[in-house]
C-alpha cells in the first residue's frame, strides 16, 4: 500500500550516459555531474526547472560512475526535493529474480523503472536528460499537452536550417502535431529540432515501453524506437515550441561554449534571477579574495576564491586560486584549480583540483578569433612548471 | 557528545549601537556573507557539539531566519538538539542583567540535555577553535571553570567588560580581574567557558535567586577572591578577532583579507557554515577595478572597489568609487556615487552621485534598507 496522494506529473531523469565526447572531464565522473558556470553541475538544470515548475518527484536513472553524482544529489534538499512522499530518488540498475542487466537505451532505462514510477500513479511522465544548459518551465509544456489532447508532447526549438541536420528533427503540420521524425536529416524539411524533453501519458508510455522490451530487435531507445512506433501507430504527437536558450554540452566545444555565453549579454541565460533561481549544492567557502594586483574583466568569480592575477572574459569556479603574474583568458576554470604565477591559460577549459605550474603556458588563441580546438586540462592534473599544452 | 553548547545571542548589543537596532549581536553580518553566529556555532559542530541553546530575549527575528531549522550545520537531525531558546512570557521582560539571568532562562534546557559538560559562548568573538581540545584541558585540570583566553598582543580591541586572568605554568589562574588593561603576562578571556553542567545548574539557581546576574563579577571574581572556585585557563594561540564596539567590528572586517587569518579562521577541515542563498557567482564587469576586496556571490561589480567588503547579491554601479567599507548584502551603489570608511547596513540605496565619507576611526553608517 503506497500512502500519499498521486502526483499528476513526475520527470524521469536519464543521467546514465558515460559522456565519452567530453573525455578526461567524465574519466571518473558522471555527465550531469560535470561543474559548469563557476558554482553549478549540468544537472542542476533540470533540476531545479522541475523545481521551478512544481515537479516534486523525480527519478535520476544513473549507470555510468554514479559516485559523485549519488554524493552530489544527496537527499535532494538543495533543490527542496527532500520530501516525505516523492522527491528525488536515485535510480541505479539493479539485480532482479528473473534477469538482471544494465541499462540498455535511454527506453529501457525506464522500463526497468516502471515499478518506481507506478509509485506514484501519476497521468504524466516528464523524460529529461542530464546534459542541457536551459531554464524551461514544465508547467507550461503541460498545460500545452492537456490544451491539445497530446499523447506525446515533444520540446523543440527552432535553429537555423543549416545547422538543422545536427539535430533529430520534427517535420510538424500546421495544426504542430507532428507526422514524422527524423535523426539528423541530411535535407532537413523542417528546423523544429527536439530539445531531449518528452512529455507523455504513463499509460502511453508504459504500453509502449514494454512491447519496445519484447522486441528483440529494438536497441531500446526514445528516438530510435519509442517515438517512431507512436508515429506508426498514429498516436497524437505535438511538437512545443521552446523560444528561450538550450544548449546540449556533450561536447567540449559546446561545454566551452555555454560557458562563454553566460558572459554574452546577448545570450538570454541569466543566472542571477530571484524568480527562477538555479538552485546548487552550496559548500562552506568564504567570499572570493581580490588582491592588489588583480585585475578581472568580464568574467565570473564564485566564491572560495583567491585572484591576484589578471582574469579576462573567464569563469572561475569555486575554489579556485590564481596567483599574482598568472592570466587567464576565455577560460573556464573549474572548481579548485590553482594556477601559479606567471602561467598563461587561454582557450582552456582546466578540470577539477588542477594544477598549472609556473609559467606553463595552456592553450592559445586561434588566429580568425573562432576556437573551435579548446584545449582541455583533465581532472586532477599536475600541469608541470614551464610546461606548454597546445590541443 | 560530551558538551552542550549554549550561545548568548544579545550580550554586547548595545556596545554595537546603529548595527544591532534591529537584530541580536549573533546576527550581525560579517565578513562579505556569515553572521557573527555562524563562526561559533561551526566551531560547536565542528567539536562535535550537537546538542546546542542559543539564548535570546529580543529582536530575534533575524536570528531565527538566519538559522532556521540549523540544516545548514547538520543540526536539523533527529539526533540533534537544537534551540532557539526565547525567554517565557512569564518572566520578567527587561534586558537580561547578565549571563547568568540569561542562563536561568536555559536551565530547563539543561536540565533536558545529556552530555556531563557545557560550553558557554558569546558570538562577538571571532576564530576557529577547537572546543574538544579545551574540554581535554579541562578535565585534566580537575578545575570548576574553564576560561578559554587568548594573548593576542596584536589588534587588541578589547572591551572594559574582558575578563583579564594571569595563569602559572599548569594553567592555573592566579588572577583574575575584570576592567583591567592587558598586560604581556596576561590573558584576556575570549567569553567562553567549559564547566560541568550539574555544577553550573546549581550556580544559576543559587546565584539568580540572589539577585546576582553576572558570571564574570558574581560567581567567578566573588569566588575566586575567597579561593572557593578553581580556575583552569586554555589559552588559546590562533588569531582571535573581538568585536566589541563598532570599530573593533569594522577593523575586523578587513582583517580577514590577511592571508594568514584567512586560512586559519576558514579551514578546508574545520569550515565556517552559514546560510545558503543559491546565488549565482560574482559578475565583474569589463569597467570594474577591485583592489584587496573580499567579495561575495550574486555580486554584479562595474565600479572601482579597494579595501571593501561586499556581501551576496550587491550591485555596484558604473563609476562608483568604493573605498574601506562594507557593503551589506542586497544594497545597491548608484553610478557615479563615492563612498568612504563606511558601513552600508542591508538593502539600502546609494543614489547616483551621492557621496559618503566617515573617518577612518568613525565609520559612517547607512541604516538597514535606508536610501541616501
Amino acid at each position: 500500500m503506497i500512502r500519499g496522494k498521486s502526483k499528476e506529473c513526475i520527470a524521469m531523469l536519464l543521467a546514465g550516459g558515460q559522456g565519452s565526447r567530453l573525455k578526461v572531464l567524465t574519466a571518473a565522473t558522471a555527465k550531469p555531474a560535470v561543474p559548469f558556470g563557476g558554482k553549478y553541475r549540468i544537472i542542476d538544470f533540470p533540476l531545479s526547472n522541475c523545481v521551478n515548475s512544481g515537479i516534486d518527484t523525480v527519478g535520476i536513472m544513473t549507470q555510468y560512475q554514479p559516485l559523485e553524482l549519488n554524493d552530489y544529489i544527496g537527499t535532494g534538499s538543495p533543490w527542496g526535493l527532500d520530501r516525505n512522499f516523492g522527491g528525488v530518488h536515485i535510480l541505479p540498475p539493479y539485480a532482479k529474480s528473473s534477469k538482471s542487466e544494465w541499462y540498455k537505451g535511454t527506453a529501457n532505462a525506464i522500463y526497468q523503472n516502471i515499478n518506481f514510477v507506478d509509485r506514484y500513479d501519476p497521468e504524466y511522465v516528464l523524460v529529461l536528460s542530464g546534459d542541457h544548459i536551459y531554464k524551461m518551465d514544465y508547467e507550461k509544456m503541460l498545460k500545452y499537452h492537456k490544451k491539445k489532447g497530446s499523447e506525446c508532447t515533444i520540446a523543440v526549438l527552432d535553429v537555423p536550417i543549416e545547422e538543422a541536420s545536427r539535430f533529430g528533427i520534427m517535420n510538424t503540420n500546421p495544426d504542430d502535431s507532428i507526422y514524422e521524425f527524423e535523426e539528423k536529416p541530411k535535407q532537413p524539411k523542417s528546423t523544429k529540432a527536439s530539445m531531449g524533453v518528452y512529455l507523455f501519458n504513463w499509460d502511453i508510455l508504459k504500453e509502449y515501453l514494454i512491447s519496445d522490451e519484447a522486441d528483440p530487435n529494438s536497441s531500446n531507445d526514445f528516438g530510435k524506437n519509442i517515438i517512431p512506433n507512436l508515429l506508426k501507430d498514429k498516436k497524437k504527437l505535438y511538437a512545443y515550441q521552446f523560444d528561450g536558450y538550450w544548449k546540449d554540452v556533450g561536447t567540449l566545444e559546446s561545454l566551452w561554449e555555454a560557458n562563454m555565453d553566460l558572459l554574452d549579454p546577448d545570450v538570454p541565460i541569466e543566472l542571477k534571477d530571484k524568480n527562477y533561481k538555479i538552485y546548487a549544492r552550496n559548500y562552506a567557502e568564504p567570499p572570493s579574495l581580490i588582491s592588489r594586483t588583480a585585475e578581472i574583466n568580464n568574467s565570473f568569480v564564485a566564491e572560495g576564491c583567491t585572484v591576484k592575477g589578471s582574469v579576462k572574459n573567464s569563469i572561475i569556479s569555486t575554489g579556485c586560486k590564481i596567483a599574482e603574474d598568472a592570466i587567464i583568458i576565455n577560460s573556464v576554470l573549474m572548481p579548485d584549480v590553482e594556477v601559479h604565477s606567471g602561467a598563461v591559460v587561454k582557450y582552456s577549459i582546466v578540470g577539477s583540483e588542477s594544477t598549472i605550474g609556473m609559467n606553463a603556458k595552456i592553450g592559445e588563441i586561434p588566429e580568425d578569433g573562432t576556437k573551435k580546438d579548446i584545449c582541455v586540462i583533465g581532472r586532477g592534473s599536475d600541469i608541470a612548471a614551464g610546461s606548454v599544452v597546445i590541443q | 557528545m560530551k558538551m552542550t553548547g549554549i550561545i548568548f545571542s544579545n550580550i554586547y548589543d548595545i556596545s554595537l549601537g546603529d548595527l544591532t537596532m534591529n537584530r541580536t549581536v549573533a546576527s550581525l553580518p560579517f565578513g562579505g556573507r556569515y553572521r557573527l553566529v555562524d563562526f561559533v556555532l561551526s566551531n560547536m559542530v565542528n567539536s562535535n557539539v550537537s546538542s546546542i541553546g542559543i539564548i535570546t530575549k529580543y529582536n530575534y527575528q533575524s536570528l531565527m531566519d538566519h538559522l532556521g531549522s540549523g540544516a545548514e550545520w547538520d543540526l536539523s537531525r533527529k539526533n540533534a538538539n537544537f534551540y532557539i531558546l526565547p525567554p517565557f512570557a512569564s518572566g520578567i521582560t527587561n534586558v537580561y542583567r547578565g549571563n547568568l539571568d540569561a542562563l536561568s532562562n536555559a536551565v530547563r534546557f539543561l536540565e533536558a540535555t545529556k552530555p556531563d559538560y557545557v560550553i558557554m559562548c558569546d558570538t562577538t568573538v571571532i576564530c576557529n577553535i577547537n572546543f574538544e581540545k579545551a574540554l581535554d584541558s579541562h578535565v585534566e585540570s580537575g578545575a570548576d571553570v574553564t576560561v578559554i583566553a587568548s594573548r593576542n598582543m596584536l589588534n587588541y580591541e578589547g572591551s572594559d567588560s574582558d575578563l583579564i586572568v594571569i595563569k602559572d605554568k599548569n594553567g592555573k589562574a592566579t588572577d583574575l580581574a575584570i576592567g583591567q588593561t592587558l598586560g604581556c603576562d596576561s590573558l584576556a578571556g575570549m567569553g567562553m567557558y567549559i564547566v560541568e553542567r550539574e555544577y553550573l545548574i546549581s550556580i544559576i539557581n543559587s546565584y539568580v535567586a540572589r539577585g546576582r546576574y553576572s558570571f564574570e563579577k558574581d560567581f567567578l571574581l566573588s569566588r575566586f577572591a575567597d579561593d572557593r572556585v578553581n580556575i583552569n585557563v586554555y589559552e588559546f594561540t590562533d588569531p582571535v578577532l573581538r568585536n566589541h564596539n563598532i570599530l573593533a567590528y569594522f577593523n575586523n572586517n578587513f582583517r580577514i583579507m590577511d592571508e594568514q587569518i584567512r586560512d586559519n579562521i576558514f579551514k578546508t577541515k574545520a569550515p565556517i557554515y552559514t546560510k545558503v542563498r543559491d546565488e549565482a557567482p560574482s559578475y565583474y564587469s569589463e569597467s570594474c577595478v577591485v583592489n584587496d576586496s573580499l567579495i561575495a556571490d550574486g555580486c554584479k561589480i562595474k565600479g572601482k572597489l579597494d579595501t571593501t567588503i561586499v556581501f551576496r547579491d550587491v550591485t555596484i554601479e558604473e563609476g562608483a568609487k568604493i573605498k574601506n567599507s562594507i557593503i551589506m548584502q542586497g544594497t545597491v551603489v548608484g553610478k557615479g556615487a563615492k563612498i568612504e570608511n563606511a558601513i552600508i547596513d542591508k538593502n539600502a540605496t546609494i543614489t547616483p552621485g551621492a557621496t559618503l565619507i566617515g573617518g577612518s576611526g568613525s565609520p559612517v553608517i547607512v541604516h538597514k534598507g535606508d536610501t541616501i
